[in-house]
């Protein structure tokens, strides 16, 4: 396999740097990850969990080593050990979150905010982590993003949603009584209806400059030897994006809910007549919108992954590198499409699979270019990035971390 | 003289960790050491037992990570897996086991085997175990909040007369001290009627004792009041056994084993394994329950079979109501012909 970048003999004046492509290229296979999926498992569920974590260290190091940038392959350096005692540390953290809640409605409360408080931190630590102990060519990344920009990312949506949660856990009920409760009980169900959708709105609003903030601060904080890299990211950008990612949510939705209605009322569900006939239409109007609900959910998730990667991944430079992702959102709708259906033919067998194809199509989306020789690039003094817990718990709540 | 064989070597790229530059190297394995050498510089080496080795797989770039941060980088992986073997070097069972397929169906089955293994037996012994380290004030006090939400939102103070509500009470505490010397020890309860509303003919318990019954439920078995004593007891069977907390870990460990093995798309299937899981185990104690109020009627002298007329109008009712409403797809108690015939033995 030959080289892109080849370091010339000095005897020859050094020609000007041609700026060069680099490809992204993944050879992963289905069924060699199938192979080691099933033995994680495995191993996991008969140590009731305690593997998980050298299971995730060998997941993310037979992806690393099949990413291949230009020939050459990212190497993870992370320690399971210290992975696993992250783990301990939050599951410890998850069980008295959950015990909490079961002792009174202030504790539970109490909880509550203390993980939200420690959340942003987490999240930071956990890409810290991640980033330095990833390495390319021998040379470490590295997260720059400070503590104080994390809790400032997060904040647009999560000051409102704590608002909302801290005014429905004091917000008291009014007594039962007889009579008059019932309106009494009417009003204050309007007043929650009414609170619920006001929530709702300002989630709404909040959410693409959530999602500009935060991705801003990851992309910003990215390093790589002395490459800072810098992302141009407007949240007009962004909001547009999710309004018309709503827009594609709602169509099918709608469809398969209007068609719904008409057999219903084909199959004359809203005439009183023997149970039979009613109990068909419901079942078909019930049938139909979890239909309409996978289909939006197959529609509206690749849609949002393969624009948002586009957006922001186009829009990050360094001083020498400039990132381009080209992902079709078609070709994820239908890659999205074929593993939702596989997986549930399978009962999740084909998991594995769906997980290297998908890595497939988006990583070789992206390519990069180089306006010098990265062989030329040396590696600046880098403190010891040793704290694990961070990105356990990036994967305890599901948020995905990787690059 | 010694023939000292000479340690195969193999070609790669050494990365020093400090520039981005690519040193072609020959590297070699000697008495517990990796050697590396590039054209004309001298040799360096460090203990393979610090250097992180890479695990044999078809696909991916081998990597052998140094301890000063370099890298040593092989573009052939098979050319690798040959050279690491001839110099010596095994490979961890784990690996094994991932590179065959042989093996990996082995491990299939025996992960469905565990799986099987957990839902029947592994979940309700640690349910059960969580339970007993329960302090009794705490689930107390979870009974005392659900009891609280629940009469807030469905119930509503009895509407029967004080005499019908103390005879039911009364009848009760004469058949449980009738059947104590039968049934054992029993639990601290207490017995609440409500006016249920929607919820019709209807009897609950809740962790830490409290057992509600409905006033729907006392004027359905006005003509046998005994009936009235066996839900009751069935109810006392549910609170003995401690099944409200059960349920509630039991379907905390479900979920989390159906989060592991289907992972980001758990939250569209987990439910319906899940749930088919959690009736099953419902199914459980609802049959738990009967034993023991069956054994309390005996216990007291009434005949279990109080009970069938029971459930024949139960099962009128919930005819009716399926008339008008949803099918009834699943169902958390066992059928009502199987539950007749259990309290119609001898």
């Amino acid at each position: 396999m030959e080289h892109v970048v080849d370091a010339k003999p000095a005897e020859l004046a050094p020609a000007p740097f041609v700026p060069r492509q680099l490809n992204i290229e993944f050879t992963g296979s289905g069924s060699e990850y199938f192979r080691i999926w099933i033995v994680n498992l495995l191993l996991t569920l008969v140590t009731l969990g305690l593997y998980l974590p050298f299971a995730k260290a060998r997941r993310i190091r037979y992806f690393y080593a099949n990413t291949h940038i230009a020939g050459q392959a990212l190497s993870f350096h992370g320690d399971a050990w210290k992975m696993f005692r992250g783990f301990v540390l939050l599951a410890v953290l998850m069980g008295v979150y959950a015990i909490a809640g079961h002792f009174s409605q202030i504790a539970a409360l109490i909880a509550f905010i203390a993980l939200c408080a420690v959340w942003p931190a987490l999240w930071r630590a956990s890409m810290q982590f991640r980033l330095a102990n990833t390495s390319w060519r021998g040379l470490r990344m590295a997260f720059d993003g400070s503590l104080k920009g994390a809790y400032l990312a997060v904040a647009p949506l999560y000051l409102p949603l704590i608002a909302f949660v801290a005014m429905t856990q004091f917000a008291e009920p009014p007594p039962t009584g007889e009579g008059e409760a019932d309106a009494a009980a009417a009003a204050a169900m309007a007043t929650q209806g009414l609170l619920l959708l006001a929530a709702m709105a300002v989630v709404a609003l909040m959410t693409p400059w959530f999602l500009t903030l935060t991705k801003r601060y990851q992309h910003n904080g990215f390093r790589i030897a002395s490459q800072q890299a810098r992302v141009d990211l407007p949240a007009s950008r962004m909001y547009g994006l999710c309004v018309k990612g709503t827009l594609v949510a709602l169509i099918p939705g709608l469809l398969a809910v209007g068609a719904g209605f008409g057999i219903a009322v084909a199959f004359g569900a809203f005439k009183d007549q023997e149970g039979n006939t009613l109990g068909l239409g419901l079942m078909i109007f019930m049938a139909l919108l979890l239909l309409g609900y996978f289909v939006c959910f197959v529609m509206v998730v690749p849609y949002f992954a393969a624009r948002m990667q586009n957006l922001v991944w186009s829009a990050t430079r360094s001083e020498a590198v400039s990132f381009t992702s080209r992902l079709k959102f078609r070709a994820l709708f239908w890659l999205t499409l074929k593993n939702w259906t596989l997986v549930a033919l399978t009962l999740s067998l084909y998991r594995p699979f769906a997980a290297v194809h998908t890595a497939r199509l988006r990583l070789e989306a992206v390519s990069l270019t180089a306006s010098e020789d990265v062989a030329q690039w040396s590696a600046r003094a880098r403190g010891g990035m040793q704290d694990a817990t961070g990105d356990i718990a990036g994967d305890f709540f599901g948020i995905d971390m990787g690059l | 003289m010694n023939a000292h064989r000479e340690p195969p070597r193999l070609a790669a790229d050494y990365f020093d960790g400090i520039s981005g530059r690519a040193n072609p190297v020959a590297v070699w394995l000697d008495a517990g050491q990796l050697h590396w050498a590039a054209e004309g510089s001298p040799p360096r080496a460090v203990a393979v037992s610090n250097a992180v080795w890479p695990e044999r797989q078809r696909h991916g770039q081998r990597h052998v990570q140094l301890p000063d941060g370099g890298v040593l980088v092989f573009a052939d992986a098979p050319a690798f897996d040959t050279w690491a073997s001839a110099s010596g070097y095994g490979e961890s069972g784990v690996v094994r086991w991932q590179q065959s397929w042989r093996l990996t169906s082995l491990a299939l089955l025996l992960f469905a085997a565990c799986l099987l293994v957990l839902w029947r037996w592994g979940i309700p012994a640690a349910a059960g175990a969580a339970v007993a380290w329960m302090p009794e004030a705490v689930e107390a006090q979870i009974g005392q909040h659900t009891l609280a939400y629940v009469d807030r939102l469905w119930l509503k103070p009895s509407q029967l007369d004080a005499k019908a509500q103390a005879d039911v009470l009364q009848r009760f505490a004469d058949a449980a001290n009738a059947a104590r010397p039968a049934t054992g020890p029993q639990p601290a309860y207490r017995i609440l009627i409500r006016d249920g509303g929607k919820l019709g003919p209807n009897a609950f318990a809740l962790p830490g004792g409290d057992i509600v019954v409905t006033d729907a439920l006392v004027k359905l078995m006005h003509d046998e009041p005994q009936a009235v004593t066996g839900v009751l007891a069935h109810e006392l069977g549910h609170v003995k056994h401690r099944h409200g907390l059960r349920q509630a870990a039991q379907a905390a460990a479900l979920g989390a084993i159906a989060g592991l093995v289907l992972g980001d798309f758990s939250f569209l299937l987990a439910s319906a394994p899940a749930m088919l899981a959690q009736m099953d185990y419902s199914r459980d104690f609802e049959r738990q329950a009967d034993l023991y109020a069956r054994d309390l009627l005996r216990g007291a002298g009434i005949d279990p079979r109080v009970m069938v007329v029971f459930f024949e109008r139960i099962e009128k009712i919930a005819d009716d109501e399926e008339r008008h409403g949803l099918p009834i797809a699943f169902s958390s108690h066992p059928a009502n012909a199987q539950r007749i015939a259990f309290f119609s033995q001898r």
